[in-house]
Order: structure tokens, then C-alpha cells, then sequence
């Protein structure tokens, strides 16, 4: 039988001090990326009923664009970048230097544009994790995916579930002078991951 | 083992993840499925229903609910209907779900080893399977209406189906 064991508020805190690092490098990547456009802030670093995690994030039925990046390893975890449609749509035209397009379909260079912004929002991410918590992370090539955001991101929860029955989630928020998008970053580490980071932490004070 | 993850419901109702619904008559129950198998209970003469959102395939843990896992939801749907008189033999059962969103589908290839195990765990006890919509690559939003037992698979880019 395996003991459910579930992060006291003290350890969110300390979990939210690390993200937050990661996140401040992972804003400057995709300010250089988007010159100087976009920024990122960390929303929240919380502990969520397995029941509760779509509403509470938000999703339910809406269909998103997500970019996924997984880091396959003990010490892991799942990386989903999303948007919804048009501020999908706004991001690609804007890096590429292209209007808007209405077609239905994406092409190839705009599914191209996304997946490396999650590439370069991933791999900073996983730089800033690595030298903090002294792991090495190699995140997966991304996926690029369009589906219900809610599908996503239980399979992306999977590792934690086995052995939780609240999941860890940590939610980041861009910005465009000053205005909040509708894109989030939700990264879900695996327990290894967890105490990797807690360790981290609790070693340098 | 938590049993009260089944939530009697007399209006419709999106089901969570490791979760159970109950209803009988015109109620709706729906869940959004990625690499969770949606299994549905029904008896057609008292128009009654479950919906679990199964989550893994096996029990881990004696403190988690019921709902969680196929090897316990399953059992508890259905006592549900023992409870009220109905034998498994005649209950119809549809599983939807199990899907691969990306990667190599997660940790123990989940998605398919939910359908596998809940498939099997209804064989056993003797419960027809009228339908299965599962595996691939892609999300599902399912509505299951308890009055006709009738289940409808909608996903992206896809005509809806029914079961």
C-alpha cells in the first residue's frame, strides 16, 4: 500500500521561491524571442484536487492550441504552453512578420513558430531548473497539439497521480506591455522532481 | 477505500477526473477524456446510469477514492445497482477514452491499459460491452444520457459519434 503524501503549505512556498527563479530566466528568453514584446510572470504554484484540476485551471471543454515538452526522467515532468485560437494565431503572424491568417488550418510555419516558442520557453525553463536543483533536464522536441486542453494535460498529470490524489501544478502568466494574455504555461513536475527542488532549496538556506 | 466518490446527481453534470456520477431518467453526464477511460453503466428498464472518469488502471492506494482506478470503480458502480436490485447481466457498459496525446503515452502506456483492464474487469463479471470508442491520439468529450443510455463521442475534427 502506498502512503498518499501531499506537500505541507511551508514546501509550496519553498516550491514557489524556485519557479519563480526559473521563471524570471524563462521571461528574459522570450523577451529576446518576441524583441522585447512578451513577458512572464508566475501566477500561482498550487496543490489541486485531482477532481477539481480542469475547472479550477480553467479548461473544461475548450479546445486550446498547446505546445507540450515532456522531460522523460525520474526527476521530470510535463511542460503544456497554451493558447486559445486567436491568440495562437496573433503569436505565429507576429513572428513571422505576416498578417493574420483566417485559414482553418495551420500551416506549417505557423505550427513552426509555436513549437519554438516552447522550445525556447522550455529549454530556458529547464536551464534555470538544472542549475538549481543541480539534475540534469533535457526536455523532449515539443509537441504541437489542438485539442481539448483538458485531455492534455491528464495525460501530462499521469506521473503524479500514481501516487497523489492532489496534483502540483505550477501556472504561469504572460504579458504584452503591460496587458495579460490569454496564454499560460503549466508545468507539472513529477514527485522526484518535487523533492529535487525541495532539497534544492532547503540545501541553500 | 474512500466509497463515496459517487455523487447521485438529479441535473446534468460534468464528471472529474477519479470521480463517479449516479442518475436515473433525463440527466445528462459528460467528461472530458484524454488518456482517461470514461466506463458507463446502464439499465435500460429503470433508465439509470453511472458514469466513472477513470484515472489508472489499479488500485495503489487504500485512501484514494474509489472512482480513481478501473479495479475499484467498476466494483462500486456496480454494488450501485445491486444495491437497487439490478444483476450485471443486465447492465450494457461503454468505455471511451485511452488515448496517447503525446509522446509515448505517459507512464505505463496508461491510456491503453485503462482500456484493457476495465474491458476486462466487465468481461469477468458478465456485463455486456455494446460499445468502445477508445485509444488514438486525440481528446473526447463524451455525453452520456442516462433516460437512453445512449453515449455521444465528440472530437476535434471529427464528426460526433454515437454509441
Amino acid at each position: 500500500m502506498t502512503d498518499i503524501r501531499c506537500p505541507e503549505n511551508a514546501e509550496l512556498e519553498v516550491l514557489h521561491q524556485l519557479f519563480a527563479s526559473a521563471t524570471h530566466d524563462a521571461s528574459a528568453a522570450m523577451c529576446r524571442w518576441t524583441d522585447g514584446l512578451i513577458t512572464l510572470t508566475l501566477d500561482e504554484v498550487r496543490e489541486i484536487p485531482l477532481e477539481d484540476v480542469c475547472t479550477e485551471l480553467n479548461l473544461d471543454d475548450d479546445l486550446l492550441t498547446m505546445v507540450v515538452l515532456s522531460l522523460a526522467e525520474e526527476v521530470g515532468g510535463e511542460m503544456v504552453l497554451t493558447f486559445d485560437e486567436k491568440n495562437g494565431r496573433q503569436l505565429a503572424a507576429s513572428l513571422l512578420r505576416r498578417p493574420v491568417t483566417e485559414d482553418s488550418d495551420w500551416s506549417d510555419l505557423e505550427k513552426s513558430a509555436l513549437t519554438e516558442t516552447g522550445n525556447i520557453l522550455g529549454c530556458a525553463y529547464m536551464n534555470a531548473l538544472t542549475r538549481l536543483t543541480n539534475h540534469e533536464l533535457v526536455p523532449s522536441a515539443p509537441y504541437f497539439i489542438q485539442d481539448y486542453g483538458a485531455s492534455v494535460l491528464q495525460q501530462a498529470l499521469m506521473a503524479q497521480a500514481l501516487t497523489c490524489d492532489k496534483v502540483l501544478i505550477c501556472r504561469t502568466g504572460f504579458h504584452r506591455e503591460g496587458e495579460e494574455l490569454n496564454w499560460r504555461v503549466l508545468f507539472v513536475p513529477t514527485e522526484a522532481m518535487r523533492k529535487a527542488m525541495e532539497n534544492a532549496i532547503h540545501s541553500s538556506a | 477505500m474512500t466509497s463515496s466518490t459517487a455523487i447521485e446527481t438529479t441535473g446534468n453534470r460534468t464528471v472529474g477526473m477519479g470521480r463517479i456520477a449516479v442518475a436515473e431518467g433525463p440527466i445528462c453526464l459528460s467528461a472530458v477524456l484524454g488518456s482517461c477511460v470514461g466506463v458507463t453503466l446502464h439499465h435500460r428498464r429503470s433508465q439509470r446510469g453511472n458514469l466513472a472518469h477513470v484515472v489508472l488502471p489499479r488500485c495503489s492506494s487504500q485512501s484514494s477514492g474509489a472512482g480513481k482506478f478501473a479495479d475499484t470503480a467498476i466494483p462500486q458502480m456496480l454494488r450501485w445497482f445491486e444495491q437497487r436490485g439490478t444483476r450485471p447481466a443486465d447492465l450494457v457498459a461503454k468505455i471511451v477514452g485511452g488515448a496517447c496525446m503525446f509522446g509515448n503515452g505517459g507512464p505505463m502506456q496508461i491510456g491503453q491499459t485503462n482500456v484493457d483492464v476495465a474491458t476486462q474487469l466487465l468481461r469477468d463479471v458478465g456485463v455486456r460491452i455494446a460499445g468502445k470508442d477508445v485509444g488514438g491520439t486525440s481528446g473526447r468529450r463524451i455525453t452520456f444520457d442516462c433516460s437512453t443510455g445512449l453515449v455521444t463521442v465528440e472530437t476535434v475534427g471529427n464528426p460526433c459519434r454515437t454509441l
